[in-house]
């Protein structure tokens, strides 16, 4: 896959004005039950790209449908999945869909620049789970020593 | 990275041999999920902390190498991509994964399971996803084409044109890329619709099958009902008859007449069944296909017809048997036996069937009155699709079975109501419509019957009136036709039956003799009001609707007569003289000597074959299939009867 064939992570955060993106949906309603991989793909690309989460989901629910349909696609496929995950916040989905694709394509300039950000952003979340429980520690220990203090002044 | 993905490795070879214990695996795994959570939840926390603490280190191999030391505790390997997995989520992700209704709905549709996502084969098209998608929504490229031609022309003399031009050229070249990714998203698209058309078509092929069955169920509750109702019947009848028998064996003794009279076709007769259910099974197969092949006669099939799709068929053949057949089942239902010699025309009409023989009579039938298929073991050969290696010593078990099994033919014994022989020489065409039969006869002369006494009302005499009629109207030239068509000795018409073939509405009638002519008849007045000239050759068929009239001859042709004009309208011709013909609105049906039966769509204006000898037909037969002699077709389900005695049963 050479390096144009694939969109980068900025690309995916710009999303699509709403005409454009209707104009896909009625593309994929108007093709029906027979609905062709290149207008599932177009419609589900314009809803990962859009900034509502569920958007996003029923993006990623398309993207799962070519992956399962087109065996030939599946590389691709995986790709767009771990971006899609990735804007959902589902880093441990995304995470295992990319590092499939690099162990395919170790080369992969998006998957690579993906996986670093994915890699950062679980980092920052982490982060914010220390602070949140180490908040929650201080709190309940806060917490414990009061109650520890009172039932010890009641039993004195 | 390739560390890791080495370590993986004798993992996953791991697995596929163990594949079942994996299974198992996963379910203890899945108990497990909530310890193996908060375990990971706090080594993430301690190995995320580590990385605070470590300044300047790289968190993605810090964390890489922590996940190395836990993985060394891990041997299993489902587990191991567990414990991966939890550990490389954030802890949002975690609780929102276990929380939110709708997220765990999704993750459920959006799961892709393990052995999925192993099956990843390259990618061989030639065009990526996202290359069409940039194709299908950047629209207009052809507007901006049109626009730089402009600019083209307007700066062929300014001073920056090259640029301008080298600018043009590489939006061009752009231009030119999308289109061909345009091209193949195209083409991909008309594949995939291919492939998708195969697998309806194979879809099609197994609901095929299944109204197939249904049909086949359908047949035989049909038959079970008329069976009750016949029971019923004669129990009713019994009662009746306890009243009075003495009586009633005078009546019988005494007016033959009479008791022929009540076995008559009459609308209201009983056991006038009017089927419940009607076969479409042919409506859905592809025209040209075959539905049944069977070892009917062990000689050439002389006449053959049948009633309705998938209902009764009735063959004679020159081995002066007359079979009826279900055409359902392939099964014979009996024999209708009575005449001395060769049925050389019948025709089959709801239960009725008339039959013209060499003996000079003409017999006429109530199917109606058969018990039913016979024994079903006798003749089990016969209703398997398809040429059978041993079909032949199978069909003369098949004969001796049903001529030495008494039960077999008594089911047909009682079908026999009236024989007309007033003729003096074979019979070789009939038609019967509304109670009256009108058969034409070597003795060169029509007659008319009336089935309703069996007795002959009228005979015409086609020489006599021919002649007569030709000197009064026609100046004679059709009696020159006559000594024409005899003085052409290439012509194989001295094996050709005078009467070739008639057919009556009302008091309308039409035949078709050796002299190639069609006469049309009054039966009110007896005379020919007009004739129809224009083969040379005997007329071996004929069909008319309230607008055409079909004739089929030896002359190799087929004329299509416009009954408001007395013209032709059509005609054309096959390579060998035409034996059998047929037509409904949309087709026109014949046998022209070939091992296939013609067919002549009428819609289309398209001439294509049908049988068995057909190109395009089953290559693995055993034999070259032989001459199809007669043809029979109604509503797209076509019969046809070979020289060989076997009967084969298409869609057309």
């Amino acid at each position: 896959m050479s390096s144009d064939n694939l969109p980068y992570a900025a690309d995916a955060e710009s999303p699509l004005k709403e005409a454009e993106l209707e104009v896909l949906r009625r593309q994929y309603d108007r093709e029906g039950q027979y609905v062709s991989i290149q207008t599932k793909f177009n419609y589900a690309w314009g809803l990962i790209k859009s900034d509502k989460a569920t958007d996003q989901r029923y993006g990623i629910k398309l993207l799962t449908e070519i992956f399962r349909d087109a065996p030939e696609r599946r590389r691709e496929c995986l790709y767009y999945l771990a971006l899609g995950n990735y804007k959902l916040g589902n880093y441990a989905e995304a995470r295992r869909y990319n590092d499939l694709l690099l162990e395919k394509e170790n080369k992969n300039m998006q998957a690579m620049s993906l996986k670093g950000l994915i890699e950062d952003r679980v980092a920052k979340e982490g982060m914010l789970g220390v602070a949140i429980l180490s908040g929650v520690v201080i709190a309940a220990g806060v917490m414990g020593s009061f109650l520890y203090k009172g039932l010890t002044k009641r039993s004195l | 990275m390739a560390s890791r993905s080495a370590s993986r490795d004798p993992g996953r070879t791991n697995r596929t041999t163990t594949g079942e214990d994996d299974a198992s695996l996963l379910s203890n795994a899945l108990t497990a999920v909530s310890n193996t959570n908060i375990s990971s939840f706090s080594r993430k926390v301690s190995s995320t902390a580590g990385s605070l603490i470590g300044p300047f280190s790289d968190p993605g191999s810090h964390y890489h190498n922590a996940m190395s030391e836990v993985s060394k505790d891990l041997k299993r390997p489902s587990i191991q991509k567990r414990v991966f997995s939890f550990s490389k989520s954030s802890p949002s992700e975690i609780v929102r994964s276990k929380l939110s209704a709708t997220e765990i709905s999704h993750r459920a549709l959006t799961y892709l399971p393990d052995d999925l996502l192993k099956d990843i084969p390259e990618n061989d098209a030639s065009y990526s996803l996202f290359q069409g998608f940039k194709a299908s929504v950047d629209t207009g490229p052809s507007k901006k084409h049109r626009e730089g031609k402009n600019l083209l022309e307007e700066s062929a003399g300014g001073p920056n044109t090259v640029t301008r031009l080298t600018k043009e050229r590489d939006r061009t070249n752009e231009e030119l890329d999308l289109l061909g990714v345009r091209k193949s998203i195209a083409s991909g698209e008309i594949r995939e619709i291919d492939r998708k058309i195969a697998q309806l078509t194979a879809i099609r092929g197994v609901v095929l099958e299944r109204l197939a069955k249904l049909e086949q169920e359908e047949t035989q509750l049909e038959h079970d009902l008329l069976e009750l109702d016949n029971k019923i019947e004669d129990i009713q009848y019994d009662m009746v008859e306890e009243g009075s028998p003495i009586e009633n064996e005078d009546a019988e003794a005494g007016f033959m007449s009479e008791s022929i009279y009540s076995k008559l076709p009459s609308p209201k007769g009983r056991k006038r069944q009017k089927r419940k259910a009607m076969p479409i099974l042919h409506e859905h197969m592809s025209p040209g296909s075959e539905i049944k092949e069977m070892q009917c006669h062990a000689d050439l099939i002389t006449a053959l017809d049948f009633d309705f799709p998938f209902g009764k068929l009735v063959t004679a053949a020159l081995d002066d048997t007359v079979r009826v057949w279900d055409l359902n089942s392939g099964r014979s239902l009996g024999q209708l036996e009575g005449h001395h010699a060769s049925v050389k025309c019948l025709q089959v009409e709801d239960n009725y069937v008339a039959t013209g023989s060499t003996d000079a009579t003409i017999r006429f039938w109530d199917l109606s009155r058969t018990d039913g298929p016979s024994l079903p073991g006798s003749n089990s050969v016969t209703h398997k699709r398809g040429p059978q290696s041993n079909q032949e010593e199978d069909f003369e078990d098949d004969m001796s079975a049903i001529s030495s099994q008494p039960r077999s033919a008594a089911g047909t014994q009682d079908c026999h109501l009236l024989t007309l022989d007033s003729h003096i020489g074979e019979v070789t065409a009939l038609y019967f419509q509304n109670g009256t039969l009108v058969s034409g006869s070597a003795d060169k002369t029509l007659r008319q019957w009336d089935l309703s006494t069996g007795r002959c009302v009228q005979t015409l005499d086609i020489l006599w009136t021919a002649s007569s009629t030709a000197a009064s109207e026609d100046s004679g030239w059709s009696f020159a036709s006559l000594g024409r068509s005899n003085s052409r000795s290439n012509l194989p018409e001295a094996n050709a039956d005078f009467v070739g073939a008639l057919q009556c509405f009302d008091a309308a009638l039409a035949c078709g003799t050796a002299d190639g002519l069609v006469r049309l008849w009054d039966l009110r007045s007896g005379q020919v009001h007009r004739s129809l000239v224009g083969h040379t050759g005997p007329v071996t068929a004929l069909q008319f609707d309230d607008t055409y009239l079909v004739t089929g001859s030896m002359d190799r042709s087929i004329r299509i007569w416009d009954l408001r004009t007395g013209s032709i309208s059509d005609a054309f011709a096959y390579e060998h003289p035409i034996t059998s013909m047929q037509f409904d609105a949309s087709r026109i049906v014949s046998a022209a000597g070939e091992n296939y039966a013609k067919i002549y769509d009428r819609v289309e204006g398209r001439h294509w074959n049908c049988g068995a000898g057909a190109e395009g037909g089953k290559e693995d037969r055993l034999s070259t299939p032989a001459i199809v002699e007669r043809v029979r077709a109604k509503e797209g389900y076509l019969v046809e009867g070979r020289r060989d005695g076997v009967v084969g049963i298409w869609t057309c």
